[in-house]
């Protein structure tokens, strides 16, 4: 799946979020940062840490370029052989199946290999395969979860105001830097980056981004064709009331980054109409497409808007060229 | 270029269409037709001898019998960082059940582990105190110990007296003292103790020590070694406020503070700074390869970044080790700091023949080996699937992957870094602890037990007496046994 | 019909080794691509340099093209390849091996001043052995050497009634 998150067209702006201490690691071939805001810097600093250690264990368990991975063990399966993953794989591996399902195979951590092909027993935490020849890459999810399990690390130590990415690709922001206000993210061309298309002020939102340099291309698994005319694809969704300690107690993750994160993907080669229906289908769901109608991101652009009319979504602030 | 003046020199041809062929056109119409016989055939060779190296590449998988294997009653004492992963591999072993853990971090790590325990089907106890833990749970056959290297001793010991066999994290304890009375302790209980340096297990540090080393000496005469664990700085360890440790409790277990307990390593009689943190795994591989213990140690190493108010150890370490090989005499230099990750970490082998350049991890330096241009040929090598053909450089923008993307129609030269063709699939420690469990079950011999593990703590914590007194210090042979008496 | 150059007796049994040994290098080539796991043209293409490197970039940059691109190259060298072992159209084949090598050249030609990662084992100054090799493949063209010993023989033989241009 072809990601470069580098051009996701997502970005932090004004001053009172650049004064925000950033902590930052790479990992899972992107760079994994958190903002954050806290009276005792040293105390911040450790959370951060904190946070970002877990994106390396993640990228132990999740990624398909380590040999020892749970993802390659699972990619090196036979027909009728199984194999046991740790929870976070498996709960990812669930996330990426449901959104397989959500969003009617366009966003497929198979790339059209066969997911049916892949049994999860989520009490045994073990994965099957009933063919072999599927290989996984959960490079379209893999980061938003990542980022998803952070901001629990972060909330675990207290601190509340914060934004943590992986590669503004995955977006999760908690309280905003000032009272009441989310913090400024701005969505732009990734051809362009300095065209802001619309600015959102982001609180408790998780907010994913899939955008295509010139010459790169993504593919759509239902039909193995490059899709065309998309240049960039955003989605943002409200991150669920957090449920305090629930994440230490084992309970299921709502992990809405890794949502969004798919659903980004997904975006780049549905139809319209699909989004459309997918975003009334999904309370608080909101999505931008950046179309291309010339060749080759030369020509003109235009932004689509889908969902977002519900009250607890996102605040676009505004929508069109700035 | 169809020279129309060309006169027809070939002795006689057909000059007129309609006659029919002769016997001899068709003798010659056919000639080439066999070097397309011949490349067949050498086609077919050549590909059995490249399935033949794969095959031969494939580590063979240890067939883990399902059905007959023996459940095992484990427990876990220290939930730490390490603690967790180890949990973790330990769920790809059949046949274990998990009873206890024991964690004096009550609301955090052990709540934690018992948590992820609970998820996959172990019904557990959480404990504070080991000694609670070994009286109310007698069904417990082995204890795997986690804890800061000053607690291994008497864990390890107390859990051995109390009838356990015993997985002890390495460092295997933080003074020889301490190494010595559980060497004793495994002899006089007879029970197992297997010290975690985990790289005794990896296939592919014992697919180099046995073949590439010992059977196929491909490196030849093994004079200098080299390696490293260069770290970035990092914050402190830190932990959230809602979950501090009561002080009464921290000063019960022997820690002055929070940050004394979360960053134990730092500080003296608790641990041993970076190069018994780091070191002494790759200090444990040398001996391993070299196949004998130093004889001398020289040392330097200083706090010459981090604050020393809350960093008591080096975190800067420089050492020579001085060995005197079956082979004859070899040095080797070790480096450990945490001021700047360059390279990470890696242990090189120099020998007249060639270099084994190898590290832990799947991702970097995974193992690669490079014949000197006077070493013999080592295609006999490759056709055993001891080590990879020789690696041609990739092209710099080229997509991962796409292995051999070149379209020339030309072969390239061999330049001759061939690769270490085995890889750990199972998670990292997994292979280590699999090994102790079918020690357990009497299946097979501990790969790194109590007297190896002490050999590696004496050559590793002589570093830091070195670095102390600043002076070249004499290992003599007996110091890496231990005699009768402690 | 074109009228062929014909070189003694045993220069015409020369140009057979050769034009064997050439088509055994494309066949082998082209087995071995199609063979690999996932080879593709692309790291080739994407480094191209001199007059034709923006062609050959687009190329390996449009999915669909490169896709093309590979199927023809892996095919193509077996094709020919085989054609030239046994003497069959070879002229066609001596043409088709020309212009891949013409292509082959052209993406990542030797000129001065160029640096190149890919490893080669020779040193070449806008010479190197695509460019021999091609050469080799215009003599081959040119005296048609599979009409000497090859299958062109026996095609010519059954198929080609006309007579061909009298020789003296
Ligand atoms: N083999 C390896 O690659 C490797 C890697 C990391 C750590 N280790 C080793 O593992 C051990 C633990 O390291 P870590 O990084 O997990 O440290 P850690 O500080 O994260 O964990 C130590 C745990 O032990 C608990 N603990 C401390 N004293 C205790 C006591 N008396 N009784 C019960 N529990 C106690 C602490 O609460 C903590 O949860 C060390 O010996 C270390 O050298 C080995």
């Amino acid at each position: 799946m072809s990601q470069p998150d580098e051009e996701s067209g997502l970005r932090i702006e004004g001053r009172r979020a650049r004064d925000a201490r950033r902590h930052s690691h790479e990992a899972m071939h992107t760079v994994f940062e958190v903002y954050a805001l806290h009276p005792d810097a040293r105390y911040a600093a450790q959370a951060a840490e904190a946070a970002l250690a877990l994106t390396q264990r993640l990228e132990r368990d999740l990624s398909r370029f380590i040999a020892n991975s749970d993802i390659s063990r699972i990619n090196r399966l036979e027909a009728g052989e199984a194999t046991r993953v740790s929870l976070e794989t498996l709960e990812c591996l669930v996330i990426a199946r449901h959104m397989f399902e959500v969003t009617d195979g366009a966003f497929d951590i198979s790339i059209g290999t066969g997911l049916s092909s892949i049994e999860l027993d989520e009490d045994a935490l073990v994965v099957r395969a009933t063919q072999p020849g599927v290989r996984l890459d959960l490079g379209g999810i893999g980061k938003g979860y990542a980022v998803d399990l952070m901001a629990d690390v972060l909330e675990e130590w207290g601190l509340r105001v914060a934004l943590v990415h992986g590669g503004f690709s995955s977006v999760l922001a908690l309280d905003g830097p000032v009272d009441g206000e989310g913090w400024p993210l701005t969505l732009s061309d990734p051809a362009a980056p300095a065209r802001v298309l619309a600015r959102l002020s982001a609180c408790q939102t998780s907010i994913g981004a899939s955008g295509l340099v010139k010459g790169d291309h993504i593919v759509d698994p239902r039909t193995g064709e490059p899709v065309r005319g998309r240049r960039a694809a955003w989605v943002a969704a409200p991150r669920p009331a957090t449920r305090g300690q629930a994440a230490a107690d084992g309970a299921p993750r709502l992990a809405v980054t890794a949502v969004t994160d798919a659903l980004t993907t997904a975006c780049m080669v549905m139809s319209v109409d699909e989004i459309t229906a997918l975003c009334a289908r999904s309370p608080g769901l909101e999505a931008w497409v950046l179309e291309d109608h010339g060749q080759d991101g030369a020509g003109e652009a235009g932004l689509r808007h889908f969902g977002g009319m519900h009250s607890d979504g996102p605040v676009a602030l505004q929508t069109g060229d700035a | 270029m169809a020279g129309e003046d060309g006169k027809d020199k070939v002795a006689p041809r057909t000059t007129e269409g309609q006659r029919k062929l002769d016997r001899r056109d068709v003798l010659m119409g056919l000639s080439t037709v066999p070097a397309l016989g011949l490349f067949g055939y050498a086609w077919r060779k050549q590909n059995q001898v490249k399935q033949a190296a794969a095959r031969a590449a494939v580590a063979p998988r240890e067939a883990a019998a399902a059905g007959d294997v023996r459940e095992v009653n484990v427990a876990l004492l220290g939930a730490g960082a390490q603690g967790q992963v180890l949990t973790e591999a330990m769920q790809r072993i059949p046949g274990l059940r998990f009873r206890a853990v024991c964690d004096i971090w009550t609301e955090y790590n052990q709540r934690r582990v018992v948590n992820t325990l609970k998820r996959y089907g172990h019904e557990v106890n959480g404990y504070v105190d080991y000694r609670e833990m070994l009286d109310k749970e007698p069904a417990i056959e082995a204890v795997v110990i986690a804890t800061p290297d000053f607690w291994h001793a008497e864990h390890a010991i107390a859990c051995m007296k109390a009838g356990k066999h015993v997985y002890c994290e390495k460092e295997m304890s933080n003074t020889l003292e301490g190494a010595r009375n559980m060497v004793l302790a495994a002899r006089e209980t007879g029970k197992l103790l297997q010290i975690g340096h985990q790289r005794r297990s990896n296939p592919r540090y014992i697919h180099c020590h046995d073949k590439l080393l010992k059977e196929a000496n491909l490196l030849g005469r093994i004079v200098t070694v080299n390696g490293q664990w260069n770290r970035a700085v990092a914050a402190d360890l830190g932990a959230p406020d809602r979950y501090a440790i009561p002080q009464a409790t921290l000063t019960q277990f022997g820690f002055k503070d929070m940050h004394q307990f979360r960053n134990w390593r730092w500080y003296k009689g608790l641990g041993g700074g970076p190069i018994v943190d780091l070191g002494s795994h790759q200090i444990d591989i040398y001996s391993w390869f070299l196949g004998s213990n130093p004889t001398h140690v020289t040392a330097s190493g200083g706090l010459l970044y981090h604050d020393p108010k809350t960093h008591e150890w080096y975190d800067t370490v420089m050492v020579i080790y001085d060995y005197m090989t079956p082979a004859g005499p070899a040095k080797a230099y070790y480096q450990t700091q945490t001021t700047n990750g360059s390279q990470g970490y890696f242990e090189t082998f120099m020998g007249d023949q060639g270099t084994l350049l190898i590290s832990e991890s799947e991702l970097n330096n995974p193992g690669s080996i490079y014949r000197d241009p006077n070493a013999p040929a080592w295609d006999a090598w490759i056709q055993k699937g001891y080590i990879g053909a020789p690696v041609i450089p990739e092209a710099k923008d080229e997509e991962e992957g796409a292995s051999g993307a070149i379209a020339d129609v030309r072969e390239s030269a061999a330049p001759d870094r061939h690769k270490v063709p085995v890889a750990l699939t199972d998670p990292y420690h997994q292979p280590h602890l699999q090994n102790f469990f079918d020690a357990v079950r009497g299946k097979a011999r501990l790969n790194c037990p109590a007297e190896v593990g002490y050999e590696s703590a004496v050559a590793v914590l002589k570093v830091n007496e070195a670095i102390e007194s600043n002076t070249r210090l004499a290992f003599r042979p007996e110091d890496f046994k231990v005699g009768g008496e402690a | 019909m074109m009228a062929e150059t014909r070189a003694s007796h045993w220069a015409m049994v020369g140009i057979t080794v050769m034009r064997v040994l050439v088509g055994w290098h494309f066949l082998y080539e082209g087995l071995a691509k199609l063979t690999a796991d996932s080879w593709s043209a692309a790291g080739f293409m994407k480094q191209s340099r001199g007059p034709f490197a923006g062609f050959f970039r687009w190329l390996a940059s449009d999915p669909t093209m490169l896709a093309y691109s590979d199927t023809i190259t892996m095919w193509g060298l077996s094709i020919v390849g085989a054609c030239l072992i046994l003497g069959l159209f070879t002229r066609l084949a001596s043409l088709g091996g020309i212009g891949f090598l013409m292509l082959f050249y052209l993406c990542n030609p030797p000129f001065i001043g160029y640096f190149y990662t890919i490893p080669s084992e020779g040193s070449y100054l806008i010479v190197n052995k695509n460019l021999v090799e091609l050469a080799a493949l215009v003599v081959i063209f040119a005296t048609g050497s599979g009409t000497f010993a090859g299958i062109d023989r026996i095609v010519h033989g059954l198929w080609v009634r006309k007579p061909r241009l009298a020789r003296a």
